[in-house]
């Protein structure tokens, strides 16, 4: 029993993730329209908060989460990642949401301890 | 005989050539010694040269490339101008033991890794972010000087960007250290964006670079993560 449910929790679960990820930037931003002044403080939130959120899951994992916010001005954008982590037991997950002025994209990957 | 001052090569091609077309009695010295040198080049390799698995190869040209420093010349010398097959007599006298072009493989141990019980990395063996941040600069430096931003192209760049950086980090990491590298390729227009980044990880052993391109076209952005 005890290695069952060391196997739940050492995978990286995105629809969990993905979840939470979605909830935080709704809260932060919600409807709000791009406002330069206000950037610094949204990028930090969603961030620390969606750290605060994936520690309380509990899992052993070391997490990093990276936020883009882009204004929507008809300017094109690409990310790309790539790592070097062991393939059985990390993952990673990317968030995409929009207004009518911002786009958010926020990634998150989780590394096994 | 191989006391003679002539020039090695030809004193050994003669002995060779004489070995070949006469009796082994006669000139059982000679082929002896370039047998027992020969053997005796092999278990060099054996306990020295070779810990691990390569195949031994006995025939000419091929066994001077690893073994030449502590070869006598006069043999390295004969080797490489004979290029065909011989056979070396063995240690036994009357007896013929003949290696000629015969695969010696070493055979393969599996390598058993044990448990280190090791909680950390090493004192001098911790993640540089200075020198993490020069090669991820002058990367992206190198690759997007004069480039133009088009939509077509931009998404596979980024994408290769991505791969060449952490096949450059790759070299430099010091070892069980994971990777996490992220690239942001946009067009410079008159939006605003912004990157942020916050990561759960333990201060001590880990951290986290960045690097940052831009030109009148396009803007890049380069994270890495160390853990």
């Amino acid at each position: 029993m005890d290695e069952d449910q060391s196997a739940e929790e050492t995978t990286f679960v995105v629809e969990e993730i993905t979840t939470v990820i979605k909830e935080t930037v709704e809260s932060t931003i919600g409807n709000n329209s791009y406002q330069h002044s206000k950037i610094n403080q949204w990028t930090s939130n969603i961030v620390e908060l969606s750290l605060s959120q994936l520690t309380k899951l509990g899992k052993p994992f070391k997490y990093i989460v990276t936020c883009i916010i882009l204004q929507k001005n008809g300017a094109g954008l690409h990310t790309a990642s790539s790592c070097f982590w062991d393939n059985s037991t990390d993952g990673s997950c990317t968030v995409r949401w929009e207004n009518k002025t911002i786009y958010c994209i926020v990634s998150v990957f989780g590394l096994a301890i | 005989m191989a006391n003679q001052p002539l020039p090695l090569s030809q004193e050994t091609l003669a002995q060779f050539n004489r070995s070949m077309a006469t009796e082994p009695g006669v000139s059982g010295p000679p082929r002896r010694r370039l047998g027992s040198i020969s053997t005796r080049r092999s278990s060099k390799d054996q306990s020295k040269d070779q810990p691990h698995h390569r195949p031994l190869f006995l025939r000419g040209m091929t066994v001077i490339s690893s073994e030449s420093s502590f070869l006598s010349p006069n043999v390295s010398h004969s080797h490489i101008s004979m290029g065909k097959r011989f056979s070396f007599a063995g240690w036994h006298q009357g007896g013929r033991v003949s290696f000629s072009g015969l695969y010696l493989q070493q055979p393969i141990q599996e390598v058993y890794v044990e448990n280190t019980y090791r909680m950390g990395p090493e004192p001098g063996c911790h993640f540089s972010p200075s020198r993490t941040q020069q090669i991820l600069q002058a990367t992206l430096d190198s690759y997007l000087d004069g480039v133009c931003y088009s939509p077509d192209s931009c998404s596979q760049l980024c994408q290769m960007l991505a791969d060449l950086v952490l096949s450059k980090l790759k070299d430099v990491n010091p070892p069980r250290y994971k990777l996490v590298c992220q690239v942001v390729v946009g067009q410079s227009g008159k939006q605003g964006i912004r990157v942020a980044s916050r990561s759960l990880m333990n201060p001590n052993t880990d951290n986290y670079t960045s690097a940052v391109f831009q030109n009148h076209s396009l803007f890049a952005v380069a994270l890495v993560h160390d853990q």
